[in-house]
């Protein structure tokens, strides 16, 4: 490919470039989903030089397996976020960062600043996402909320909602596929295949 | 989690799985069926595309994280490969005159006058613009560059300016990636030569625009890889000086 036409390349073509060692595509692929992928992280961790650690990881990992995604999944912003999450989520889960996120719970719970449903409101996410979240029932949203950006597991979420752990896996399924159907409706069923 | 889960219950599964929010042996579980379950794959692909929404808070990343990764890449090069990784402006660069000594293999094949020429009746399968590509192709591609397996080549032209890149895989499917080339006009094509035991053997008529293009090359003894621009319709032997040219990398 030529390098001028990066900015106009489909993630397809962008990986391709990538694969061929072309570090001006695996700067556009930064360009384009460098912020999201460091704003995830750094949401899950609350710990910026932790955030920072993350996107070189999966950007990293990107310029070393090229091949691992798969344009016929989904978009490379889809993949590039499922690896800042899972990746996150692995940190948050070690036992240091578990030590670290009980001692800033404690402190923002002292200082009564800690919400996280007031943070899911103040997300930066598009209208239509927000709406098609906030219609969800409320069960669904919030055991969603808490896996996601929470970074919980389902029976964690289930201990914190004090609900079984079937009907939570149930809920989580269930709301996404309920935001899927909602999200199409609402006239963005294009991004599905959008870089 | 020691048994393999039932459709049902990886299924019951996928979304918490697609949230990152299941135990590690759940996670392993899942894996294994989603080996075995396009469907199940194709259910985890569209709630991370809806996780995709949620975390797409935007913003950006600090300065200086990307020049960090940038200076990360030397450091660590793509750890599946045997052969050579350095990126490719870096890699070592092939004769770019043809007949040099330091490409003496291929350069002294693909001037070779009256060298006997095996036309394969070559499957070329190509598209004209990457980016309305098949995915399934460009996957493909991606695949074989990035595999350590495969007998890779890069080819430059005499004055450096222009590049392609084959990967040979072991069952003699190749994939030419070409799209750094300037298009011909319609009365031309360009055309792919396996460098093999002393002969140059034609692989693939690639028309005027190549971009990304399979081919088959199953004979053994491969040296390298050139292309040439010949007439429209390909020859069955060449006396043209090659566009690009480049030698195999020994791993």
């Amino acid at each position: 490919m030529a390098i001028e036409g990066l900015q106009e390349a489909s993630d397809g073509t962008l990986v391709l470039a990538i694969a061929r060692y072309h570090e001006e595509a695996l700067a556009e692929a930064y360009r384009r989903h460098g912020g999201a992928v460091f704003a995830l992280a750094r949401r899950l961790l609350a710990e910026q030089s932790l955030a920072e650690e993350v996107v070189q990881e999966v950007f990293l990992r990107l310029w070393q397996q090229p091949d691992r995604f798969d344009p016929e999944r989904g978009s490379l912003r889809s993949y590039l976020l499922a690896q800042s999450h899972g990746r996150a989520v692995d940190m948050l889960r070690s036992e240091t960062s578990r030590r670290r996120r009980e001692e800033r719970e404690a402190r923002e719970t002292a200082e009564g600043g800690y919400d996280i449903e007031r943070e899911v409101l103040d997300l930066a996410i598009g209208e239509h996402v927000k709406e098609v979240l906030d219609r969800l029932p409320s069960d669904e949203r919030r055991a969603i909320e808490l896996a996601y950006f929470g970074g919980l597991t389902y029976r964690e979420v289930a201990t914190r909602l004090d609900q079984p752990e079937g009907t939570v896996k149930s809920r989580i399924r269930s709301g996404l596929k309920r935001m899927r159907a909602d999200l199409v409706d609402a006239g963005i069923g294009g991004v599905w295949t959008e870089s | 989690m020691d048994r393999e889960l039932t459709h049902a219950e990886a299924a019951d599964l996928l979304g918490a799985y697609a949230l990152d929010a299941v135990e590690v042996d759940e996670r392993d579980a899942i894996e294994q069926h989603l080996n075995e379950c396009p469907r199940c794959r194709a259910e985890v692909a569209d709630h991370r595309t809806v996780a995709s929404f949620l975390g797409s808070a935007g913003g950006r990343a600090p300065d200086g994280l990307w020049d960090r990764i940038a200076g990360s890449l030397e450091e660590a090069p793509p750890e599946l490969k045997l052969a050579p990784v350095v990126p490719l402006k870096e890699r070592r660069s092939v004769s770019l005159r043809v007949g040099a000594a330091a490409a003496a293999v291929a350069a002294g094949v693909i001037a070779l006058l009256g060298a006997q020429v095996v036309h394969l009746n070559s499957e070329v399968d190509k598209m004209s613009t990457p980016e309305r590509a098949d995915t399934t192709l460009l996957r493909a591609a991606t695949h074989a560059l990035a595999d350590p397996q495969a007998q890779r080549v890069s080819m430059r032209s005499p004055d450096g300016s222009r590049s392609a890149e084959a990967a040979l895989l072991s069952d003699g499917t190749g994939f030419l990636v070409a799209d750094d080339l300037p298009a011909l006009s319609h009365d031309r094509t360009y055309q792919l030569w396996a460098l093999a035991n002393g002969q140059k053997i034609s692989a693939g008529v690639l028309g005027a625009n190549p971009r990304v293009v399979a081919f088959r090359y199953a004979p053994s003894g491969l040296s390298g890889f050139a292309v040439t621009n010949e007439h429209a319709g390909g020859v069955t032997e060449t006396q043209n000086s090659p566009v690009v040219l480049g030698t195999l990398q020994r791993t």
